[in-house]
């Protein structure tokens, strides 16, 4: 009985970490919506306030999965490469958010540009993993 | 005529609430048309139990608490108390959650802080606030929620896709994300206390057998309509989110729902949309707990009373409220609350419906005007299919993480 216990959390315990995959979705979901943060902040459609707080929540909650992932990175995958995309895109978050409060738009679109070109990075090492899986 | 235009005003306005909008934001950036068919199955079935609802209080004079009570005794009667108040409960604390969130993206300042003035505010609503105020004024204000239908025909979905969303299909990966999310919407679509409160509300406005044709119009239309803003919100998200790949975990990635199609007012309209639904479902769910307690107990109940002449009544929802703001003050994500209350509906709807269907074909109650067999098979088939795909896809989803 003790040991079925303890295989069936084991068990339970491994399906719910989230697969690669799935981490690499949710890192994807969360940099398409900081730009979409930015976008509609540079369009004047959103408070500052907002678009700010979501960019740190964005700036979290990468630093979280990035850290989820790279614990054991897929072996198809560049992990030097990956870590140092996922490092850079997380720091245009980070300046993102703090030239909202500078107001600087300039800068602001230049960040999301470079968030944007290390988004196809990303998916195209994503995509690497995947075709490796 | 007024009747009519302001019920059916009444049931647009309040139909959506932080579980439909999060349950329909989530399908649509995930599985974009597919997930169509529960809004479309939840909404069928709500459209009958409503009229249900209605007809047994203009005919029998009993609400559906007091009937079941009579008609199965108290130690049953317990059972669906405890099962029915815990989960309007958790859809309780969602919705408070709710407003704090609407109040959080407009204003910066974070929801915890916000769960003791909202609370404060639903709770003064109830105490000096009459039936139809709750009814109707939380209801008008909530036909802001009009501006996701506006959205939808402005971002020019394709119909085509639309149509066959309506049809259910399986999912070609994610199957346990896809049947839970499912099993939420037909939980945040068919909300027992919606029943309650429309039972109740019979009561307190007094109806008899000559509102059984407006009842029916009501329920029809009403939640029809309903049921259609609810399909604009998946329609926009999957037009909107699905396309740039992005899942929607935070309330605050799904503020950014209107303003591609309303890059003015969209995030306003968002707020504004989320803050007066949740409101309004805040109140009645509030009353429907307070009238669940003072109905199946036996106590004076009223919401057009004054707080002195049914004391118990008044306390219920007042300690209700106080404590359902307790979770949001620890910063409980009221976006994972939603989804846990919406599927926890979903299996524990046979509770609620099983013994009302047996009150719907029951002489001593309804004499003539009982069910036919339409309204009882579609009702009875909804309701297994929720309960059957929520105790699949729970424990699915939990183990999955």
């Amino acid at each position: 009985m003790k040991r079925f216990l303890v295989i069936s959390i084991a068990l339970v315990a491994a399906c719910k970490s989230p697969t690669p995959t799935e981490q690499m979705d949710s890192i994807q979901s969360w940099l398409a919506a900081a730009g979409m943060v930015g976008d509609a902040w540079l369009r004047h459609t959103t408070p500052d306030k907002y678009s700010r707080q979501t960019l740190d929540l964005t700036r979290e909650t990468l630093l979280q999965l990035a850290r989820d992932l790279l614990k054991a990175p897929p072996h198809s995958v560049d992990s030097v490469a990956l870590r140092l995309v996922l490092t850079r895109s997380r720091e245009h978050v980070a300046r993102m958010a703090r030239l909202i409060e500078e107001k600087n738009a300039p800068d602001f679109a230049r960040q999301l540009d470079s968030l944007r070109a290390d988004r196809r990075v990303i998916k195209l090492l994503f995509d690497s993993i995947e075709s490796g899986q | 005529m007024l009747q009519i235009t302001l019920g059916i005003i009444t049931s647009v306005g309040g139909f959506l609430e932080i579980g439909s909008v999060t349950t329909a934001v989530q399908a649509g950036a995930s599985f974009q048309y597919q997930l169509l068919w529960a809004i479309l199955l939840g909404t069928i079935c709500l459209i009958f139990l409503v009229e249900m609802s209605g007809r047994l209080a203009a005919v029998s004079k009993h609400t559906i608490v007091e009937a079941t009570r009579e008609r199965f005794g108290f130690p049953f009667f317990f059972i669906v108390l405890v099962g029915m108040v815990l989960v309007a409960f958790l859809v309780l604390v969602a919705e408070l959650g709710g407003i704090g969130l609407s109040l959080q993206i407009l204003t910066g300042i974070g929801f915890p802080w916000w769960a003791i003035p909202v609370s404060f505010i639903v709770w003064i609503l109830m105490w000096k606030g009459t039936f139809s105020l709750i009814e109707n004024g939380a209801s008008l204000l909530g036909l802001v929620t009009l501006s996701f239908a506006v959205a939808a025909v402005k971002l020019h979905p394709e119909w085509g896709g639309v149509a066959h969303g309506m049809l259910p299909t399986f999912p070609g990966d994610q199957k346990a994300k896809y049947w839970f999310v499912a099993v939420s919407i037909l939980g945040a679509s068919i909300s027992p206390y919606l029943m309650y409160f429309y039972s109740s509300g019979a009561i307190e406005d007094e109806w008899d057998e000559s509102y059984i044709p407006i009842n029916r119009f009501i329920s029809t239309f009403g939640m029809s309509l309903g049921g259609f803003l609810s399909m604009a919100v998946l329609v926009v998200a999957a037009l909107v989110f699905h396309p740039m790949g992005i899942d929607i975990q935070k309330f605050e990635q799904a503020s950014l729902l209107l303003t591609t199609a309303l890059p003015k007012w969209g995030f306003f309209l968002f707020a504004m949309s989320m803050l007066f639904a949740c409101l309004g479902a805040a109140l009645e769910i509030s009353l429907a707990i307070a009238y669940f307690f003072a109905q199946g107990f036996g106590w004076n109940w009223s919401e057009d009373l004054n707080p002195a002449r049914d004391a118990r009544f008044c306390s219920t929802y007042t300690i209700i409220i106080m404590l359902a703001a307790v979770p949001l003050l620890f910063g409980v994500d009221p976006i994972r609350v939603t989804i846990m209350a919406m599927a926890l509906t979903s299996a524990t709807l046979p509770l609620a419906i099983v013994p009302f269907l047996f009150l719907m074909n029951d002489p001593i109650y309804l004499r003539e005007h009982r069910n036919g067999w339409i309204s009882n098979t579609v009702v009875a088939i909804i309701v297994l299919i929720s309960f059957v795909l929520a105790v699949i896809s729970i424990p699915l989803e939990i183990i999955g993480g």
